[in-house]
């Protein structure tokens, strides 16, 4: 019943578990620049949303590296897809497009949270408390869904590695930047206030600001979660539905 | 003999160029079938729409008499594919290969290492069985692949040119156990290759295709017969004409009337195809 997750899934942890020590260093540098430079950096003096910087910024760094690990299965896909013919396999088994879509997506779920419980390494490290609500986890497995399907979705519509760059740079960056993740959106002025506010990482980045830091968790901005990675999960699944190899 | 495959009015459109331009035909259990054409005739295309790589335009596609579109998942359990390229992840392990094609087609758990223990040693990468394909050469990736192809059992394999950059013993070899398992597996086989001479003495039928259309069917024996049993080459000056002939006597009568140098043969498959699909010098 499942042998097309369980294949998906088979290749993509056994491709990964070969680049594991490499990819975990890699993803691993950029938060601690962040925490170096604005934690230390700024110090106790500045305050954001009501808390020290740095308790600030790791559930904003939390949201940007899961984003970037969940969505960051697109370029490997569109590699798979386009120079190595790989999806072909998948394509003549017996097996629906669906299996495809969710092994994919587990996948892209799998490196978000991995990534998750590295900041949690470092906010240790940084004497900064959490809290661990189950509203978090929920939280957090909505936001790696909703990236990896976007991902998924990325990889089936984009042709090639050119174009891959191109969204990457002109929704995925500002995206990172601009939602919430480093500042509070509230002092943005109106018109980026706007763009911001058709973005689903700012929903995610406030929901789970809110719960790692004892703050009131918007039911809105949660059900607008559910609702975007909805959305994106269905985009997955016509994208790959469509694709002809 | 039950018909496995049957394939009506088959159209692939890419933009305004017609690939496939209305195929029709079918295959019986256990049949070897040939697809020959010249370069960008359409089979490919044709194995891609066949094995759900692609949609067809038109037509339809039936597997024991099921529609192939609305019974894809069912008819994909009985169909195996290799590729003109070859599609192995270059990043796992031959073994990690084998693997994997078996938890997508459902091999049962305790069945897969002995049957890809199996394959590997029948492809003869036993000893590599560990190593990443990214370091195998191309003959060893390409066994690899026909041995994956047949590591679910298929009721009918579609092998898209399946010899090609092989040295002659590997060609041989691989031949052998494609005939093997044709014949005691009773799978019928879907072949196209530009060596003639292989379809020629491998297929109980061979198809030959240009531009998109099937322009000729039937037993390389038939097909033989229909261009004349033998030929007299012409040794002109800048070019060998052949005239065909059904009998050797034929042939004789018109060579001794001949000034040019010239000489007999007998006609091969590659001759009905080079007829049939001309002789194009300027592609
Ligand atoms: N994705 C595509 N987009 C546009 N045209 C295509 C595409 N795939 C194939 N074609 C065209 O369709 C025609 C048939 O191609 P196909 O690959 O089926 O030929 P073939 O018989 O397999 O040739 P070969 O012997 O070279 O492998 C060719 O003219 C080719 O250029
Ligand atoms: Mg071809």
């Amino acid at each position: 019943m499942f042998n097309g997750i369980k294949g998906v899934l088979y290749r993509e942890l056994n491709v990964y578990k070969k680049r594991a020590r490499k990819q975990i260093l890699a993803s691993s540098l950029s938060p601690l620049l962040f925490l170096i430079a604005f934690g230390w950096g700024f110090g106790d003096k500045v305050v954001a949303g009501g808390m020290p910087y740095i308790t600030f910024l790791i559930p904003g760094l939390i949201t940007m590296s899961s984003l970037n690990q969940s969505y960051g299965i697109a370029q490997e896909i569109n590699i798979t897809r386009f120079y190595f013919h790989l999806f072909d396999e998948y394509l003549i088994a017996p097996i629906t497009y669906m299996e495809i879509v969710l092994g994919e997506v587990l996948y892209g779920m799998f490196k978000g949270l991995l990534s998750t419980l590295l900041i949690f390494v470092y906010a240790v490290l940084f004497k900064v408390q959490l809290i661990l609500s189950p509203l978090f986890f929920a939280a957090i497995i909505i936001h790696t869904f909703l990236f990896a399907s976007l991902g998924t979705t990325m990889a089936m519509i984009v042709r090639d590695h050119g174009s891959q760059a191109t969204v990457n740079t002109f929704v995925i960056t500002p995206m990172i930047f601009l939602c919430g993740t480093f500042f509070p959106v509230d002092k943005l002025p109106y018109l980026f206030k706007l763009i911001v506010y058709v973005l689903p990482l700012t929903y995610s980045t406030k929901v789970i600001r809110a719960s790692l830091t004892g703050g009131d968790v918007n039911l809105l901005y949660f059900s607008l979660m559910i609702l975007f990675a909805g959305l994106f999960f269905c985009t997955a699944y016509f994208a790959v539905k469509r694709v002809e190899a | 003999m039950k018909e496995i495959l049957k394939v009506k009015g088959l159209v692939r459109k890419f933009g305004d160029k017609t690939a496939v331009a209305g195929v029709d035909f079918s295959i019986q259990e256990g049949e070897f079938v040939g697809l020959l054409g010249p370069n960008g005739a359409g089979k490919t295309t044709t194995i891609r729409m066949l094995t759900g790589l692609l949609k067809p335009t038109e037509g339809e596609v039936f597997y024991y008499g099921k529609d192939f579109s609305r019974h894809a998942k069912e008819a994909k359990g009985f169909i195996g594919v290799v590729h003109q390229y070859s599609n192995l992840d270059r990043d796992l392990t031959a073994y990690e290969n084998l693997y994997l094609h078996c938890i997508l087609h459902g091999i049962p758990k305790e069945e897969r290492n002995s049957r890809i223990e199996e394959s590997l040693e029948f492809a003869g990468l036993a000893e590599h069985r560990d190593r990443q394909v990214k370091t195998f050469s191309g003959g060893m990736k390409r066994r690899l692949v026909i041995v994956r192809a047949l590591l679910h059992e298929p009721k009918i394999l579609f092998l898209d040119e399946p010899t090609v950059g092989l040295d002659p013993q590997i060609r041989r070899s691989l031949w052998d156990l494609i005939v093997k398992v044709n014949q005691l597996k009773s799978m019928a086989i879907l072949l196209t290759t530009h060596y003639i001479e292989e379809a020629e003495r491998l297929c109980q039928r061979v198809m030959i295709i240009n531009r998109g259309k099937i322009i000729s069917s039937g037993s390389p024996e038939e097909l033989k017969k229909d261009l004349g049993r033998y030929v007299l080459e012409v040794f002109h000056e800048d070019h060998i004409e052949e005239r065909f002939y059904n009998t050797r006597e034929e042939a004789l009568e018109e060579l001794k009337k001949c000034t040019l140098s010239s000489r007999i043969r007998e006609v091969t498959l590659e001759d009905v195809f080079l007829k049939l699909t001309g002789r194009r010098i300027n592609v």
